[in-house]
């Protein structure tokens, strides 16, 4: 390699390390919780085998047979080595090798059978006591004990004497284990999902809409402010653009107060006899309404700003020409203005479209989704399957696998406009060193 | 431009209606912090510094002190901005004049990745957080901001430095200086203005964020104004909008600040910078 092609890579390490681990680490990671059924529930990172009530449950709800259920759950009482060297230290080694002898590897359902037995045995504990105290050195239960892996736990229920077919025992780990697995099962749950469709229906609304509001607007604010003196253009200007600094939190805030039943609207329009009422959250339509305004207003500043330097770039001379040719106001819009315009146009269609797509932020800060899931889109959707609902248990998983469309989405799109903008022409051949 | 041909008067009433809403809610977000209003009515009729308390009066129990968090807001968005600017100026330049290998990968990489928005990583991002520590800490939602940001930094940045002659840099080396220096002596002071602006403008996006801190480090010590603001709006079952708007503007005056100083700059990364 040569020295000049260290200094290029050198130059953009920094850059590149950070992008690694906090983006493309990040993409992969999304594509590979998509696949897994992370929740709150199995935490994030490994979980454990442990049978209780609860899984014992899961495990009948999954088709286990009722008779292995209940076995599971069952204590048994067995006669194994650990029991024996037990008994050994608290009754002797008498008892213990007699125990040992004759009953070795028996399994007994309940501690009465196990007494039973204990009592045909000659060097037994005299005291009935003592021979309930022995027996109980037996019990072996796999209820409530918390293993590590699928072997151990498998071990322990066959060392408690009980038989499984392969099939049960796959049915059991599958079942019982608390953390998260690989599964491709989100994908099918996510068009299982009653809303789903409305909810991409909605995304398309909102991205159309959106856009069609913040370029017509933009476009208007651009030529018209292009048409005024220019003092009185800058302050229009900054009043359009300020929404796009203004902090998102504010912006929406402003929006709530105008909207609120004790606000503006309502204040205003009660002195017609309107009865004061929640204007942005009232009905599903109204919701809309100010989504688009909230998102067209600050879309349509970068529109202002894109067309406006556009505009400028014309030649004054050929206006001044169509002046003299006697061209209408909109004669010039039509003929000389907007077509000059068509490549900014496209740019910011592009460019809107994708993050429109995929942005969130104002429609969560004004009306979360609602009124009743009316405004819910695809990436809030997401936001709220994985990160924020009411009913606590994220669906980390689930909502990777939302995003997941997404990023599949936006990949497709920015191969699609690399081709229109002509990526060949963005990379110049360095002049130095060929 | 203005023209004998037609009159402006028109064009100024069409804009100044559409232009009232905006300008009746600017109005109300300042008026509103300093006055009163009797309810149902809309013209304020008294004078008051109280929604300003929450500037000098101890916190409520289990809220943090406003001070701290716009120290936080501070140290976030200048940290960031730090991180982006260095990281993107050397890039953009490696980019932009640089010989090396895959320079046509990394930067259709690039482009890509400005595809990403939030949305699509933040939920990878928090598991991450959560099992490397920076779960609700400041350092975390500094780091994940800069990656975030970064495409467009360096994008910007690659642009400007396409902007400077060539000659620059040839004359330079004519006279024996390495790539290094000419690219610190010579090459950046001609895209200062590029710097400034970029500066501006990853101040201003990582000062108003609000997902990440709000999803990484959501509670306590970690908080930044935006989700302090949030908070507040939230958590009230009768709302004090007087006292949100308060806040708001507290929370909105760097960047005026900043408009005022630099609206030149930002017009221009604005308008000029996303073309690419």
């Amino acid at each position: 390699m040569r020295r000049a092609h260290l200094l290029g890579l050198g130059f953009l390490s920094p850059a590149l390390a950070i992008i690694l681990m906090l983006f493309l680490i990040p993409v992969l990671l999304t594509v590979m919780f998509s696949f897994t059924n992370m929740s709150t529930a199995t935490g994030i990172s490994g979980g454990a085998y442990e049978i209780n009530a609860a899984s014992l449950r899961k495990l009948s709800d999954a088709g286990a047979q009722e008779s292995f259920v209940e076995t599971l759950g069952k204590e048994a009482f067995v006669v194994d080595d650990a029991g024996i060297t037990a008994a050994a230290a608290a009754y002797g080694e008498q008892f213990a090798n007699e125990v040992g002898s004759q009953m070795l590897g028996e399994r007994f359902d309940s501690r009465r059978d196990l007494e039973r037995a204990f009592r045909k045995l000659k060097s037994r504990p005299r005291s009935t006591r003592d021979i309930k105290k022995a027996a109980d050195l037996f019990k072996r239960s796999v209820l409530n004990v918390r293993f590590e892996t699928a072997g151990g736990l498998l071990d322990a229920v066959t060392g408690n004497g009980i038989e499984m077919t392969p099939d049960q025992q796959e049915l059991l780990t599958k079942t019982i284990y608390t953390g998260w697995t690989w599964t491709s099962d989100n994908f099918a749950l996510m068009a299982q999902i009653p809303y789903v469709w409305r909810v991409a229906g909605n995304t398309l609304m909102y991205v159309v809409l959106t856009l069609a509001a913040s370029v017509g607007l933009g476009l208007f604010l651009a030529i018209t402010t292009f048409y005024l003196p220019s003092g009185t253009a800058t302050t229009f200007r900054a009043i359009w653009f300020f929404p796009r600094i203004l902090p998102n939190v504010i912006f929406v805030l402003m929006w709530k107060w105008l909207a609120w039943d004790t606000g503006f609207l309502s204040s205003l329009l009660g002195n017609f006899g309107v009865p004061p009422r929640n204007w942005m959250l009232d009905t599903g339509a109204n919701a809309w309404v100010f989504i688009v305004l909230i998102n067209g207003i600050v879309g349509a500043s970068l529109g202002m700003i894109l067309f406006g330097s556009a505009i400028k770039s014309i030649p004054q001379s050929m206006l001044h020409a169509s002046e003299v040719d006697g061209a209408s106001r909109w004669q010039q819009i039509r003929y000389i203005i907007l077509p000059q315009l068509r490549w900014p146009i496209m740019f910011i269609c592009a460019y809107s479209t994708l993050s429109l797509l995929t942005s969130f932020e104002y429609i969560l800060l004004s009306t979360d989704g609602g009124p009743g899931g009316a405004t819910e889109v695809w990436s809030l959707m997401a936001f709220h399957t994985a990160l924020d609902n009411y009913a606590g248990n994220l669906q980390y998983g689930l909502g990777a696998a939302m995003a997941l469309m997404l990023v599949i989405v936006g990949i497709l799109a920015s191969l699609v406009y690399l081709r229109i903008f002509n990526f060949n022409d963005l990379v110049a051949k360095p002049r130095i060193e060929q | 431009m203005t023209s004998s041909n037609f009159r402006s008067w028109p064009l100024f009433l069409v804009l100044g209606v559409i232009s009232m809403p905006l300008v009746i809610m600017y109005v109300y977000l300042f008026v509103d912090t300093v006055t009163d209003t009797t309810a149902g009515s809309l013209i304020p009729d008294r004078f008051t510094l109280h929604h300003w308390r929450f500037l000098w009066e101890e916190p409520e129990t289990g809220r943090v002190s406003i001070w701290t968090v716009t120290l936080n807001t501070f140290i976030f968005a200048i940290c960031t901005t730090l991180i982006n600017v260095s990281a993107s100026v050397t890039a953009g330049y490696a980019l932009s004049r640089l010989n090396m290998p895959f320079k046509r990968f990394f930067l259709g990489g690039i482009l890509t990745l400005h595809a990403f928005p939030t949305i699509t990583l933040i939920i990878s991002i928090f598991l991450i957080l959560q099992m490397i520590g920076l779960y609700n800490t400041l350092i975390g939602v500094i780091l994940v901001k800069t990656a975030l940001e970064l495409p467009f930094g360096i994008w910007i940045m690659k642009g400007f430095f396409d902007n400077v002659p060539w000659e620059i840099e040839m004359a330079g080396l004519q006279d024996g200086a390495s790539r290094f220096t000419v690219w610190w002596k010579l090459v950046l002071p001609q895209v200062q203005p590029g710097v400034a602006a970029l500066a501006v403008f990853v101040f201003l996006s990582a000062w108003s964020e609000f997902i990440l801190p709000q999803v990484l480090a959501p509670s306590g010590s970690a908080q930044v104004l935006s989700t302090y603001l949030s908070n507040l709006i939230f958590d009230d079952i009768k709302p004090d909008f007087n006292m949100f708007k308060s806040v708001g503007v507290f929370y909105a005056l760097p960047v005026i600040v900043v408009y005022l100083i630099f609206n030149k700059q930002l017009m221009n990364i604005y308008g000029g910078g996303t073309k690419g």
